[in-house]
Formats: structure tokens, sequence, C-alpha cells
């Protein structure tokens, strides 16, 4: 029974966690970059919509995530335009991007379908192709395909921060722009890319959300699931493993907060029970020291050309 | 050459009007994304608050409160997202307290319940700055956490201790008659005193920015916290109280909300309020009567929005894009600003050649 | 080709300013050139142009007797121009061989092939008789290693020409000597070499020709050996400057502040080792010392705005180790801080309002115990602007619009003038004009004369030797010695800011 238990949590916990580890990579490239990013809830609710949205209307689960993922570029990309070109002030930007796609996406989801969900969708729960392997076919055809690629971006973005020179100059670019400007590496281009990544991978994160895990869109289904992707990325020091850890950790208190409901093992109110993922990644931000050396510049650094 | 009108640029006093009028079009094409007539939805925006002027002012009030929380901080160099839940932690305390204590004079209920909404918000608005303002941890993830965490509280209490007479509907029971605000003017749309509040906080706070000495420690506080420290101000003291006003405003705005005007707390009641006070605030930057100014067209927005909804079948979510889209713009605001002044300075020359 | 490099009819205009006004400029092949001029007079601007950083507004350059136009710093580097920043430009928590190869890694593809970088790098460093560990990160060395990693930086990218903008800012005596020999020898390898500085010392010394630069135009090139510092000088400021205040005979007057025995650990480094000293009336006591050896901590300390972990402050008797920082300031010590943007100002409030910061709290500024008493502040503005020849727009102008120098005459007006006994100035010269520098000097002296004292921090050894009567020497927190001014030389104060010779003569 206790193992089943066991067996259950992590499963749980793999899928669970899978939005919170694609949006922390997605954001680690942003936050290295030296750009702060509130607005990781309306990327990823972005996401969410565009993808159930789209699926509704083709049928085509994958081309859902693809939009899915665009749409969390576009929020990237005013994000990107209005700190990195215009170098605006970036947490009201952030804040402004939540509320913006919170409005819009509900806005039309009201608008289009008359209620605060859309209906069923086409998902991508599981992976058929895979029931075929032997032996452990059966467990990997569980997860979903986005599950695997986030095992594929987990490693490439190992990749690119210890290994390439890409990111070397992203190291570079987030903690001093100046220095890395004359050594003629172009900041804005880097810092463009940075942003409009984060912009995408949290998109997808929010395109699993919606046909990963459940099968339609709800009105404000990430529920600050976007902030505790940021505090992953904080508490990772901005490192490809360990912010991946930090997001497991965050999955594994929402598998559990939802094995506590389901069952009933407990008996406490949904919503307190609801509420431990963010009272961990409150106690995760009061006792996570932020005296580290490797602070990362978030000041605005704009071209020459926009004299104010 | 730079115009000035009172010393202050001709590019700055456009600026805001200029962002404004960026978000109405932006907002307007989502509209027609919808097949909507925008010109139709407007006309019907504006009949449904000039129909209803008295429930604009009453919408003003807590949306003029929350305004006035985000400009104390900025003042002092913070920014304070966290208004939200403190509003709904005033409004859920001020709807106990005004329906569940009964045998109360009206003179000392009223007071009772604002007072009880004013520190609720203050105290909910406390462990968060004590931990920014104690270990110096990010105070805007903070405050987003517990806007999301709040909103679990409220939902919590509504559903549960605090259920009211209906089980079919979220809310709370009704306050009692004592509870209840003394009227400027009856009927069936009530003017509440709450509108008193208003000014009467507007002026406490403009008089002791700019004429006593501790606003004006505040504003070097806000200006340059490390020079401000040299000079042996302390700032964590400004810190701390600035953010604990900023949860008493907000609990004190629920506080009217609920004991001005529905007699009751709704659950999912999110009205966004918390975020209306934050493009006020730096759009009107900082002047009170600018924020006042403010604080109505919202008000406005919010109850000419539901006849649009009800007549031009725009939903009344339009609203938060609008708050959305302008708070992005004035994120942008120097560039903004840059732009203005460069069409400015082109059609100052093209006039003298 | 014998000109290495020829800068022809430069002018660089930002708004409002014009930095460099059509400028000449030659550099010979194998020569080190020093271009000075006072803070503001436009060297800096003049060879970020030739770096690329800036685009210049009118004229042209040439580099071995081809014109060049450069849009970017790699320009630059490609015509071979190398540049060591007066900040360095290096990235602390990324090892020396990233920063010296950043940009141009050596990679296969998208790959960053770190060995062979350091490998590269050793290659440099063995050419040039340099010594650094590549593998070692930014963060944990010194500053002078620092300076050098910025040197091979240059080397690396095969840079014939070498800018040093203000090099010796942040160098001990000896560290300056050993940076003298790294340019002879680059020199007698062909290298060219600039240097931007105003310290007359390192011009006279390191320099084979001499070109003066005043308010952004050329006013001469001389010969090193033809000329002196005086002479240098002289051609610098445009007039007869006189530094170092009117100083009239007083006699010393009874000790104002008793340094005893202090101890600071700032967390990382013991900052404050068992420091002591006196400072009395009508006297200035000067502290010498390279940067970051604890000044900053000891006027923090003193007051109020850090706490010692042990020893006392006594201040006219009373014993003010615990006092908080404003209490300090109304019992009539001034606090001219080392950094006056960062804490001598808030500069987006009105010169009016901040010419009270720090003491809106005296009774004077007060009514009714709780509002600020306007007239009393206006008035106390007005006095200032006049007796400091404030030049400003109005006294409502925002503090920002104000010229450095400008700025820091805010400061010390306010300091100096509610300073009824002790003034404690860090820095008080740092980044501003020779003719603000002489009024603050005047200042200074005034208030010794009156019989006031005065702690005078200062990185810059003339100046300590010009203002004090006794001098302090600070190396590593620790006080190596107290020392009359009279009588002291350079060398001797060298030693010990470089943590030798330790001598009390008092």
């Amino acid at each position: 029974m206790n193992q089943s238990i066991i067996f259950i949590m992590i499963m749980s916990m793999m899928r669970l966690t899978v939005p919170i580890i694609i949006a922390a990579l997605g954001n680690m490239y942003c936050l290295q970059a030296g750009i702060m990013n509130l607005g990781a809830d309306g990327m990823m609710i972005a996401g969410a919509f565009g993808a159930a949205l789209t699926t509704y209307f083709t049928g085509n689960v994958w081309l859902g995530v693809l939009v899915g993922v665009l749409a969390g570029g576009i929020i990237g990309s005013l994000h990107s335009l209005i700190c990195v070109e215009f170098g605006g002030m970036q947490n009201v930007s952030g804040l402004g991007l939540n509320i913006l796609a919170a409005g819009v996406t509900t806005f039309l989801c009201r608008t289009v379908f008359k209620s605060n969900m859309t209906p069923s969708v086409k998902n991508m729960f599981t992976t058929p192709v895979l029931a075929g392997i032997p032996v452990i076919g059966d467990l990997l055809m569980q997860f979903s395909p986005i599950f695997y690629i986030m095992i594929v971006l987990s490693f490439i973005s190992w990749y690119v921060m210890a290994k390439t020179v890409a990111g070397l100059h992203i190291i570079a670019v987030g903690s001093d722009p100046r220095t890395t400007e004359t050594a003629g590496i172009n900041v804005w281009r880097l810092k463009h890319i940075c942003v409009i990544t984060c912009g995408l991978m949290t998109g997808l994160a929010g395109a699993y959300l919606s046909l990963g895990q459940l099968d339609r869109f709800v009105e404000g289904m990430t529920s600050g699931k976007g902030m505790l992707a940021i505090i992953a990325v904080t508490i990772g020091r901005r490192k490809p493993l360990k912010t991946v850890a930090a997001a497991l950790v965050f999955g594994f208190f929402d598998a559990l907060q939802l094995q506590i409901q389901i069952k009933n093992v407990l008996d406490l109110p949904p919503e307190l029970i609801l509420s431990i993922p963010y009272v961990v990644a409150v106690l995760a931000l009061l006792f996570g020291s932020s005296k580290s050396m490797d602070k990362v510049n978030l000041n605005p650094y704009v071209k020459n050309k926009y004299e104010f | 050459m730079r115009i000035k009108i009172r010393g202050i640029s001709l590019a700055n006093i456009m600026t805001p009007f200029v962002i404004i009028a960026a978000a109405m079009l932006i907002t307007s094409a989502l509209i027609m994304t919808t097949g909507a007539n925008p010109l139709n939805a407007y006309y019907h925006l504006l009949t449904g608050v000039f129909s209803n002027i008295i429930d604009t002012i009453n919408r003003t009030v807590p949306i003029a409160f929350t305004a006035f929380a985000v400009a104390l901080g900025i003042k002092v160099g913070l920014f304070n997202i966290g208004l939200e839940s403190q509003f709904l932690m005033g409004s859920l305390a001020s709807a106990a307290a005004g329906a569940y204590i009964t045998g109360l004079p009206s003179a000392m209920h009223v007071p009772l319940c604002l007072i009880v909404g004013m520190l609720s918000g203050m105290l909910y608005a406390l462990p968060v700055t004590a931990m920014f303002v104690g270990k110096g941890a990010n105070l805007l993830v903070l405050q987003l956490l517990f806007n999301s965490i709040g909103t679990l509280i409220c939902t919590y209490f509504i559903a549960g201790p605090f259920a009211g007479e209906n089980p079919a509907v979220a809310a709370m029971p009704r306050i009692q008659a004592t509870a209840q605000q003394p009227n400027l003017i009856n009927g069936p749309n009530k003017l509440s005193i709450s509108i008193l509040f208003v000014i009467l906080v507007a002026f406490a706070i403009w008089f002791y920015l700019n004429k006593t000495t501790g606003g004006y420690q505040l504003r070097a506080v806000g200006d340059n916290a490390d020079a401000a420290r040299c000079a042996g101000i302390n700032v964590k003291k400004y810190h701390f109280w600035v953010l604990l006003a900023g949860g008493g405003l907000a609990g004190f705005a629920g506080a009217l909300d609920v004991t001005g005007n529905f007699y009751r707390m709704y659950g999912n009641y999110s009205p966004g309020y918390g975020f209306d006070g934050i493009p006020i605030a730096m759009l009107a930057n900082g002047n009170p009567l600018g924020m006042v100014i403010g604080a109505i067209v919202f008000g406005a927005l919010r109850v000419g929005s539901v006849n649009m909804q009800a007549k031009a079948g725009v939903s009344v979510e339009i609203v938060k894009v609008i708050q959305g889209v302008l708070i992005m713009l004035i994120s942008a605001q120097h560039f903004v600003r840059f732009l203005v002044g460069k069409y400015i300075k082109n059609s100052e020359r093209s006039g003298k050649a | 080709m014998d000109i290495a490099i020829k800068m022809s009819g430069i002018s660089m205009r930002f708004p409002g300013v014009l930095a460099n006004d059509n400028i000449d400029f030659n550099v010979r092949r194998a020569e080190v050139h020093a271009l000075v001029g006072e803070n503001g007079a436009g060297k800096s601007t003049l060879m970020n142009i030739l770096y690329g950083l800036y685009i210049p507004t009118a004229g042209e350059i040439e580099i071995w007797g081809q014109k060049k136009v450069f849009h970017s710093v790699p320009d630059a580097m490609r015509a071979g121009i190398g540049m060591v920043h007066q900040h360095f430009m290096l990235i602390p928590h990324l090892t020396i061989a990233d920063n010296i190869v950043l940009g141009e890694e050596p990679c296969k593809g998208n790959r960053y092939l770190r060995a062979e970088a350091v490998k590269q790098i050793e290659a440099v460093c063995n050419k040039y008789d340099m010594h650094i560990d590549p593998t070692a990160l930014v963060s944990s060395v010194s500053l002078g290693v620092r300076q050098r990693v910025e040197i091979v930086k240059a080397l690396y990218r095969k840079a014939e020409i070498i800018i040093l903008d203000e090099p010796t800012a942040v160098l001990t005596p000896q560290e300056i000597d050993d940076l003298g020999r790294v340019l002879q020898k680059l020199k007698a390898m062909g290298k060219t070499i600039i240097i931007i500085t105003h310290k007359m010392q390192e011009v006279m010394n390191f320099s084979d020709r001499i070109t003066v630069l005043r308010r952004g135009r050329i006013v001469g090139t001389v010969s090193t050996d033809e000329t002196n510092a005086d002479e240098v000088t002289q051609m610098m400021v445009g007039r007869s400057v006189h530094l170092g205040g009117d100083r009239k005979a007083v006699s010393i007057g009874n000790a104002v502040l008793r340094v005893e025995n202090l101890h600071y650990h700032d967390g990382r480094v013991q900052k404050i080792k068992d420091v002591s000293f006196d400072v009395y009336e009508g006297e200035v006591f000067g502290i010498a010392g390279i940067d970051n050896s604890g000044q900053k901590e000891i006027s923090e300390v003193i007051t109020g705005i850090i706490k010692a972990d042990k020893g006392q402050i006594i201040f006219d008797g009373k014993n003010i180790t615990d006092w908080q920082t404003e209490k300090i300031r109304h019992a009539g010590i001034g606090f001219i801080p080392q950094d006056r943007q960062k804490s001598g100002l808030a500069l987006g409030m009105s010169v009016r309002e901040n010419m009270i910061l720090g003491y809106q709290n005296l009774p004077e500024y007060k009514e009714r115990g709780f509002l600020l008493n306007q007239e009393a502040i206006t008035k106390n503005i007005d006095n200032k602007i006049e007796q400091y020849d404030i030049r400003l727009s109005s006294p409502e102008a925002v503090t920002r619009t104000l010229s450095g120098g400008n700025q820091q005459k805010v400061v010390v007006a306010r300091e100096i003038g509610h300073a009824t006994r002790l003034i404690l100035a860090d820095q008080p010269s740092r980044g501003v004009d020779i003719g603000a520098i002489e009024l603050i000097h005047k200042a200074l002296i005034d208030a010794r004369n009156e019989g006031k004292a005065v702690l005078l921090i200062s990185l810059e050894l003339d100046e300590v030797m010009l203002l004090s009567d006794r001098i302090g020497v600070l190396h590593s927190g620790k006080l190596m010695g107290i020392l009359d001014a009279k009588e002291a030389t350079r060398e001797q104060i060298g030693l010990m800011m470089a943590g030798g010779g330790v001598e009390h003569a008092y």
C-alpha cells in the first residue's frame, strides 16, 4: 500500500512539475540576462488559452501547442520591447503583462465561449507511441509528450549555459552590459533573444496546462505558477540544474496538496491545502539567502540613440 | 526651446493623455476583433455612467484609496502591489464585524467596522512587510504570492465559517442595519458618506508629505535611501510604516465598500481595485487631485462597463484589459515622453519654417 | 609611418555640452604620451572616441597613416587599439581567462574551448613577461592584478596602441612604480602608450610628451624633458590656482574627537584593526591610504551609520559610540560622504531641500514641532548659495541638474555650514573641477582657522599633504603611523601606505 502511494506521488509530482520546470528554465534565461520577469503568469496564461482555443477550432493538438508557444512569445516580445529596447520599468511592465494577458484571455473566453472556461478539447495527456517499448513502455506512455520535451529542454539548457559561448555571453550580459558591449557583443540582441525565449518556453508551459494536464482552458488557471517558476530560478541561483531541482520541490508540494485533497487525509478546508505551495514559496524566499556574490545587474541599459 | 507651462515641460503634461489615448485605441482594436463596434460600446459605456452617477462616485472611493496607497509607496521608493488582498481582508473582517456583532448603536458600530477593516488590512500586510524590511526578501514576489493566498483565505471563510443564509450563493450574511453607513443621498442609489473620507485622506496625505518634517524625511527616503541613511533617517522605519499604511488604506477601503455599498461580502469578489490604483498613482504622479480624478474615471469605467455588456455585448472584462494596457504603456513612460518631445520639437521646427 | 595616431578637428557634442572642441592630437610610434587636464576637460571623451565608444560629431582619425572610422569598439580593436579603463571592465564572477577572451573566444562551432583559451593567454603572458593566473576568478584578485589583466586583455587582442585611463587612481606608490616598469617594457617592445591622468607625479615620471586639454580644447603639446609640473598645471587650469586655502597660525586646542581602539569586521574582512587617533581644535588631521583601506568604515563608525565591534569614540568628552547618526550631527559633527550622489544628496529633490538634509530636525527648521519652517529653510539656502558661489538656475532647481562641482559644493556648504565642532570630509574633491576644489579647500581651512577640527580623508596624497597639520597613514585597516605634516615625506608615507615602516611621531 505504501509503495503505491509513493509511486502515485512520484508520478503525480512529475506531471505537476512539468509546467514549473519549463517556465523556470525559460525564466532562467531572462533573469540571467538581467531582466526581471513578473509577467511569467501572463505568458503562461496566454499560452494556455492560445493552445486551447486553437485546438478547439482546428482539432489539432500539436497546432494548439504551437500557437500556445507563440502566444507566450508575443507576450515575451512586448516585455522585451519595453524593457530591453526602451529601457522601461521592468516590474511595472511585468505586472502590466500579467493583468493584460489575464484580461485579454478572460475577455476572449467569455466573448467566444460565453463562459469562464472553454469546452473540453483534444488533449495530450499521454504518449501512446511509446507503448511499444518493451518493459517500461507502459510506464513511459503515461506521460505527456510535453514531458519529454521538457527533458530535452533541460538538457539543452544545461549544455548551453555550461559549455557554449552563448552561455558565457548571457552570464556576461546580465552581470555587466557595458563591459560586454565593449567586447563587441550585441547586448540588446542577446537580451531580446533571452526574453523572447523565456516567453516561448513559458507559453509552452501554459500549453501543457490546458492540453497536457487539463483538457480545457479555465479562467485564471495559472494561479501563480509563474511566480513559483521565478522563485525556483532565484533559489537555483539561475543555474539550470539547481533551478530544475527547486522546481521539482514545488512540484512535490503541488502533488502533495492534490493527494491530500483526493484522499481526504486531513480534515482541512481545500483552500488551505491549495495554499501549501504558495506558503512553501514564501518560506523559500524568506530563508533563501540573497547575499550571493553573483548578483545580476537588473538596471536598464539603454542604447545611445534614445537620448533621455 | 522647450515649452514650459508653470515650469513643467509640455511633453510631461501631454504624456499621460497620450498614454490614455493610446490605451483607448488598443482596447478598441480588441473590441473590434470580437465583431463588436467599439463606438457603440463606448456609447453604451457613457450612457451607463451618466444614468448612474451616484454609483460611479461609490466606486470611486475604494479606487481612490488604493491609488493613495500606491502613491505613498512610490513616494517612499517602493512599489506596492499587494493591495488587492489587503482590500479583501478588510472587506472580510468588516463584513464579519458588521454581521455578527449585534446590539451596538450605529454611532459605534460603523466606526468599529471601519477600524476592524483597516486593522485587518494592516495585519495582512504585516508578514510581507516584516519579511521585506527584516530580511530583505523580494517585496514584489512576496506580495503577489500573498495576493494568491489571500484569495484562498477569503474563499475559505465565505464558504465555511462565514457562510451566508443562502447556500446557493457564495456570500456572507448581510450586515446589521446599525453597521451600515449613514447616507448623504438616500434612495435606490445611495451615496454614503464614504466620499467624504476620500477628500479627508487625500488632504491629509498631501499635507503630511509636503508640509511636515516627517513627510520630508519620507520623500528623502524615496528619492535616495542611501543618502537618507547617511543623513540619519531611519529608512526601515519609513518602509515599514508606509507598507502597513498601504495595507490600512486598502483594508479601510474594503470596509467602506462593505458598509457603504453592498452591505455584504460576496465570494469570488475580486474587483481588481487594488490594481487600478497603480496606473492612477503613476499617471497622476502622486498629485492628490489627479488621483481623485483618475479614480472617478476608473469608477466610471466599471459602472459603464456593466451597461456596455448588457447593451453592446462587450464583456466587463474589458476593464482589466484597459488596466493592463495602461500599465504597460506607463512602464514605457520615458519612451513615450521621448516620442512626444520629439513630435513637439518637429512641429515647432516645421512651424517656424 | 612614425605617427601612430593622428586625430584632426575632432569635436564631440553631447546634449548641452561640447566635450571636445576641434581637437588636433598626434601620438608617435613607441612613445609614452600623457594626456592631461582637470576633471571634465574632455580627456576621457577624446580617448573613448579613439576606442570606438563614441562617434565624433566632427573630425577624422588616422592610424598609421590610414584613415579610419570606428563605429564600435571591435572596429578600434581591429586597428590595434586597446584601452584600460579607470573602472575596470571585468566581470567579477567569471574567470580571468573568460574575461580576457570574451567576444573572441576560441570555439568549435558553439562550444567554448576553455582549455584552449587558458593556453593562448599563457602564451601572451610569457611573451610580455606578465604574471597572472588565467583560471582564477576576477573577484578573488587584487586591483593591481586586475589592472594587469586588463593590459593582457589588450595584448591578447594584438593591440599596438594601448590607452590607460587614470591608471594609478587605485594603486599604492609601489604598484605605481611597477606599472611604470611595465610601461617601459612595453615601450621597448615597440608599443605606443597613451596615459590619461591628472596626477603630475605620473605625468613627469612616465611620459615622453604631454598634451594638455582645457575645457574641451587643446592648450598645447610639450616634451616632458623641457617642462615641469607647475608649468603643466598652469596650462591645465589657465590661471594661477591657489589650492590649500589660507592657512593661519592657530594654536591647537582641546581634543574634539578621540577614537580609541576601534575594531570592525564587515562579515567578510576585518576592516578596522585597532585604530586610535585624536583630532584637536584648530587642526586638520589627514588620513592617507589607498582605496579600501578602511576609510569608509572609519567615517561611518564615527558618524554612527555602522557600529564598531570594539572600541570607543569620545566627542568633546562625551562617549558617542552608540549614538544615532542624527544625534551626532546635531551635536556638531558635519560629514561629507565619499560618494555625493550615492550618500550625500537626494538628487530628485530641490537644492533648497537638500541643503537641510540631515538637519531637518533641528529646532530652527521646525514649526510647532512637526511642520517644516519654510522661512528658515529658505534663508539657509539663500545664504549658502551666496557664500559658496553655487551655480544653479534657482533654489528650487532639481539637484540632479547641477554640475558635479556644484553638487559637491551643496554638500560641503551644508555640512561645514552646520558643523559647530568637527568636520569629517571623506574625499571632498573627488570628481570636482579645480575651481570648486579651490573653494572647498578654502572652506575647510577657514573652519580650521576658526578653531574647529577637521578630519580629512583623501586618496590624493598631494591633497592630504597640502591641507593637513598631522597625517595618519592607513593600510589594510591599521593605522601604520602618525606623522607631522611639515616633516613627512612622500616616500615615508608611501611606504606606510603599502604596509611597511611603522612610525609614531606622536
